[in-house]
């Protein structure tokens, strides 16, 4: 509880932290010392005269590796905008409040090239070297899974917000909590629209990527399905990253069902999509489970994009009331502030943002920044946040908050489903391709 | 049958990037006895060249592949004349060490320039085409197949029939004897590695518009170059035509199996080379030299 | 020329003395970490970051160690090494997970099956030259991951599918350091083996091999049996660092037990340290994974690039990886350890010299 403000907050108020300490840096350490000292100085000056309001503490160092270079680089970026725009409203507000103190916040960024055992080693850097309380998660399951062992190893909170996969959760450990819904319901919302729709879709073709996050939503699908009175035919797995799935779609076809649901990622689904036009499948429901959210799909399909549905964590539609932190409405007008180019925030944006709430909050409850404090504080965490709920299971994820179903109408993101935060009808069903 | 007749079809068409991929890695390798990681990067860079002229100038993508074409000429007859030609008597490994360099290069420059947002080309008529009964014939593919043969067409024609190419093929069989003739050998090796990266550049642009590309989205093409070429028959532009499309019909029919065969698409793919390989180390239309 | 000697006998001194400082450092640092050493008060040297960094670099050295025997000293570019390290990760995966096996009885397991498996695919691939072999190698690697990660049996996946296996956490006091000395006791043995080879019968027959195939059989040189068990010994000690990568990292799957950029990375440390030599590959492993670290910003030093904005800068930091690589390509194509070690000086006549050779 040192009173001195950190050096590096004015960095870490444009939302970015450093990566080290730099030659010039090195160089000049005397110098800034004696900035330092200054500070100290003032700080102590300004704190006896200004006695109202709560003191300035220790910061609070969060970390997290994200493939800022790499195959996974698009979705790192959302996800690093979503811990950003957190951060600048924490600490435009002095800090995260413990004790009536206030705690200044930095994130630690660092590239591990979408790579999962580079993301290990930077977390042991951040847990060691660079000293971080707590940390937030990094993008992917399989990197989530190797980061959450070493958190558990090194007894540090992890929240994360981009590993859904549940094969996580299933391993006992204490350290890692999970904002957002497992995998298992990304498309059950899809399965409950189309029974409330007419006339009813009977049958659904699933195709699924070969990874566990994607085989995980897929297997889901084919159990729950068949309790809506709707038959699944056969699971066709693919290979993770494939951009040729003329074999699928013509599979696809051949079985003719209503509804044709993908369980991929972004580049897929752009593939499925293009594939489905060029080979005429025409289907009442398309729906894919990762990739529509998102504005590059509109971007690279244009007008083809219409009439697509996805499960989504979240949608900017939706409509929570939130405890704490901005309303649905405030948060995507701050993205939009700070991202100007970007169009509306996606659900790895937000659920990034409500990982980072959530550890507020349980610091905030936990009245402390001790990491078993904190940890016993985000199991018994229930909160709602714009995001929707948040509380975790015993196993740390959190089953409680519902997903939502968007689809694209001329170009817009419109949420469908549930009709409680709906903002359009769906348009059902879809036309077919030669008649759009 | 006529879903047999679709699915051959399929494989053909999907064949078509990977002959225009191929070519100019078997050049590449078969001639200057390089193996070019950086070939998928090219390749992408020709997928960025055309993506930007089709957004800002709205220019038809098929007409962008002469640009493709230039404009990886260029890079490639640079990038061997400053750089590769230096280690071009080193033992083969190197050309491995220097060319993943190039690749890493090349891939995050693209990414500092492109950003890494997913980016497609999607004219008016995409997804559009031909259909004779239940079988389709999309047109951007068939036109892509068209642009790939072309391509392989045009490349046997200057190794074939102009003074430049009869060099290079002089270099590939013997390349102290052509330097005895007089052939400038650094200028020739610039040309053919040009001439490779000129092809990556092409299939770039028709990769555009069948997927999203991402600076790093080439990775995949480079593996599946090595199929391609060995599959076929290193030294030969016909052979990798055959391996092209050979290769895309085993994917697509791997991928056809019920349930979860499409998995296994590169194990049956890779599992066919060896196969090749250890029978006919020639390749399917190989000769031996 | 005597002057000249004199200094390169000075230079290849000085370089062995650093060695063994740097390396004596490395392996006793970690212990000042222990309990003991702290509350005697013996300053910190190392700290849990420092583990895992160098249990990573050591990991490489085995790697790179291993591909040295087969690619280096015997001349088969094999190019799907990966594959040794997956399944040596997967046998003791698959003993510590599904059947229960405590660690250490898991652990001798991956190299006999790893080495199994070269033999078995060794016999048919090894009959292909240069350019050939190196592409059925990497088909090789590309094939087991995929057979691995989607294989079913009875509509289970065979080996924890894509899931991947999460293995107990091991339970040992001084966990880190456990895996560190593990590791390192891999690569030494590594070394060891290289450098018996070197001077073993078995390793004039693979050199034979490497210089000229025929005439190594004309003398009697079983060129076959001498390939495999190359080939063998190279998958057994790359499988082995996959055996105690598997419990060190806890969860594997087919992104982390089977990448393809370990393939790349390992060749490029043996040919960065010198191909043919005993510790060149594992100088070479140990500058690049530094170099990659480095640039990566996770060592404690780290230097900043000027005009370029924080957001860009692990970009840059992987051009700028990619142009030394470039560089050290060009400038030193017999590897770093020709390059430091003696038998010629850093000079500009030696970089002069190392382009006429290998340019046109």
């Amino acid at each position: 509880m040192w009173p001195v403000v950190n050096p590096r907050t004015k960095m870490t108020s444009v939302g970015i932290a450093d990566t080290g300490v730099d030659v010039a840096m090195a160089v000049g350490k005397l110098a800034f010392l004696a900035v330092a000292v200054v500070a100290v100085v003032a700080v102590v000056a300004c704190g006896g005269s200004t006695s109202s309001g709560p003191t300035t503490g220790s910061t609070i160092t969060l970390g997290a590796p994200l493939g800022l270079t790499g195959s996974l680089t698009k979705e790192s970026l959302l996800t690093q905008q979503g811990y950003n725009l957190w951060l600048d409203w924490i600490n435009a507000r002095g800090g995260i409040l413990v004790n009536g103190v206030k705690h200044p916040v930095t994130i630690k960024y660092y590239d591990d090239t979408s790579n999962a055992n580079q993301s290990a080693v930077l977390m042991q850097k951040l847990i060691t070297e660079d000293k971080a309380n707590f940390l937030v998660g990094p993008y992917g399951s399989a990197a989530t899974a190797t980061d959450a062992a070493i958190a558990e190893q090194n007894q540090i909170p992890m929240v994360e917000a981009n590993g859904a996969a549940q094969s996580i959760f299933n391993q006992g450990y204490k350290y890692t909590f999970g904002v957002l819904s497992p995998a298992n319901k990304y498309l059950q919302g899809v399965i409950d629209m189309a029974a409330t729709l007419t006339p009813m879709p009977k049958t659904i073709f699933m195709l699924s990527a070969d990874d566990n996050f994607s085989l995980e939503v897929a297997n889901a699908i084919v159990s729950y399905a068949p309790t809506k009175g709707m038959t699944v035919f056969p699971l066709k797995k693919y290979k993770n990253g494939s951009t040729n799935l003329s074999a699928e779609v013509q599979a696809a076809k051949a079985a003719n069902a209503d509804i044709v649901l993908n369980s991929g990622h972004l580049q897929e689904a752009i593939a499925i999509n293009k594939a489905a036009k060029e080979q005429k499948l025409n289907a009442k429901i398309f729906a894919y489970s990762v990739g529509p959210s998102t504005p590059d799909f509109i971007s690279a399909l244009s007008a083809d994009a219409n009439y697509v549905y996805d499960g989504s964590q979240w949608t900017p539609q939706v409509k929570y009331t939130p405890a704490f932190y901005l309303t649905v409405a405030q948060y995507v007008a701050a993205y939009k502030a700070k991202y100007p180019t970007e169009g509306d925030p996606d659900y790895h944006v937000a659920e990034s943002t409500a990982a980072c709430l959530a550890l507020q909050r349980a610091i905030e409850n936990a009245g402390s920044l001790d990491a078993k404090k904190v940890r016993d504080a985000l199991a018994s965490l229930d909160v709602t946040t714009f995001f929707g709920q948040i509380k975790f299971d015993s196993r740390g994820i959190n089953i409680y908050k519902p997903m939502v179903v968007e689809q694209i109408q001329s170009g817009v993101h419109h949420t469908v489903f549930p009709d409680t935060v709906a903002d359009a009808k769906p348009q059902y069903p879809t036309p077919s391709w030669d008649q759009r | 049958m006529a879903d047999f007749v679709q699915l051959v079809i399929l494989g053909l068409l999907a064949g078509g990037v990977y002959v225009a991929v191929g070519v100019g890695f078997g050049l590449v390798w078969g001639v200057l006895n390089i193996v070019n990681l950086a070939h998928g990067a090219l390749v992408i860079v020709g997928g960025y060249i055309t993506w930007q002229l089709f957004t800002s100038l709205h220019l038809d993508p098929f007409l962008t592949l002469p640009v493709d074409a230039v404009a990886l000429f260029v890079l490639g007859y640079v990038l061997q004349r400053g750089v590769i030609n230096r280690i071009i008597r080193a033992p083969l490994l190197f050309t491995f060490l220097l060319t993943f360099g190039l690749n890493l290069v090349i891939v995050n420059v693209l990414l500092l320039v492109f950003g890494s947002d997913f980016r497609s080309v999607t004219p008016s008529y995409s997804g559009q085409g031909l259909e004779l009964g239940s079988v389709v014939i999309p047109y951007v593919r068939l036109m892509s197949l068209f642009a790939a043969i072309l391509l392989a067409a045009a490349l046997a024609l200057v190794l074939n029939r102009t003074r430049i190419g009869l060099a290079i093929g002089a270099i590939a069989s013997d390349r102290d004897a052509a330097q005895l003739v007089g052939i400038d050998l650094r200028h020739a090796y610039a040309v053919t590695f040009g001439l490779g990266a000129a092809c990556a550049g092409v299939a770039g642009g028709l990769i555009a518009m069948i997927q999203a590309i991402t600076p790093s989205a080439g990775e995949p093409y480079t593996l599946q170059a090595f199929v391609v070429v060995i599959l076929g028959g290193l030294g030969r532009v016909s052979a990798t035509v055959v391996g092209g499309l050979a290769f895309g019909l085993v994917e697509v029919f791997a991928q056809s199996i019920p349930g979860s065969g499409s998995v296994f698409a590169n194990a049956i793919a890779f599992g066919l080379m060896v196969l090749v390989l250890v029978t006919r180390p020639q390749g399917l239309m190989g000769r031996l030299h | 020329m005597i002057a000249q000697g004199l200094r390169d006998r000075r230079w290849r001194r000085i370089f062995l003395i650093v060695g063994v400082v740097v390396a004596a450092y490395a392996l006793l640092a970690p212990l000042t970490s222990l309990d003991f050493a702290q509350s005697a008060n013996v300053p910190l040297l190392a700290d849990r970051l420092w583990f895992r960094l160098a249990t990573y670099i050591a990991m490489f050295i085995v790697m790179a160690t291993a591909w040295n025997i087969i690619g280096g000293i015997t001349g088969y570019a094999a190019f799907g090494n990966v594959a040794f390290f997956g399944i040596g990760a997967y046998t003791t995966g698959m003993l510590i997970a599904k059947a229960k096996w405590p660690f250490l009885a898991a652990l001798p397991f991956a190299p006999v099956v790893s080495a199994l498996f070269a033999a078995l695919v060794g016999l048919p691939l090894l009959r292909l030259r240069g350019h050939y072999f190196a592409v059925a190698s990497l088909g090789v690697g590309v094939a087991v991951g995929e057979l691995v990660q989607n294989i079913d049996y009875g509509g289970q996946p065979l080996f924890g599918g894509a899931s991947g296996l999460f293995l107990p956490i091991f339970s040992i006091d001084n966990r880190g350091l456990f895996f560190f000395y593990l590791m390192v006791a891999a690569a030494a043995v590594a070394i060891f083996a290289t450098r018996w080879v070197l001077r073993s019968r078995f390793g004039y027959g693979l050199i034979a091999i490497r210089e000229n195939e025929e005439a190594a059989a004309v003398i009697g040189v079983n060129t076959t049996s001498y390939k495999v068990a190359a080939f063998a010994l190279a998958a057994a000690l790359t499988g082995l660092a996959g055996g105690i990568f598997s419990q060190w990292n806890v969860f594997i799957n087919q992104d982390n037990a089977f990448p393809i950029e370990y393939n790349v990375q390992m060749i490029l440390m043996a040919l960065l340290g010198g191909t043919g030599t005993v510790f060149g590959p594992a100088a070479g492993a140990v500058l690049l994974q530094l170099l990659i670290q480095f640039l990566g910003g996770s060592l404690p030093i780290s230097v900043d690039i000027p005009f370029v904005s924080t957001a860009a800068r692990p970009i840059v930091a992987q051009v700028i990886l990619g142009l030394l690589l470039v560089a050290v390509v060009i400038f030193v194509p017999r590897g770093v350890i020709d390059f430091f070690g003696g038998r010629s000086r850093l000079s500009l006549s030696y970089l002069r010299r190392s382009l006429r050779e290998t340019s046109l």
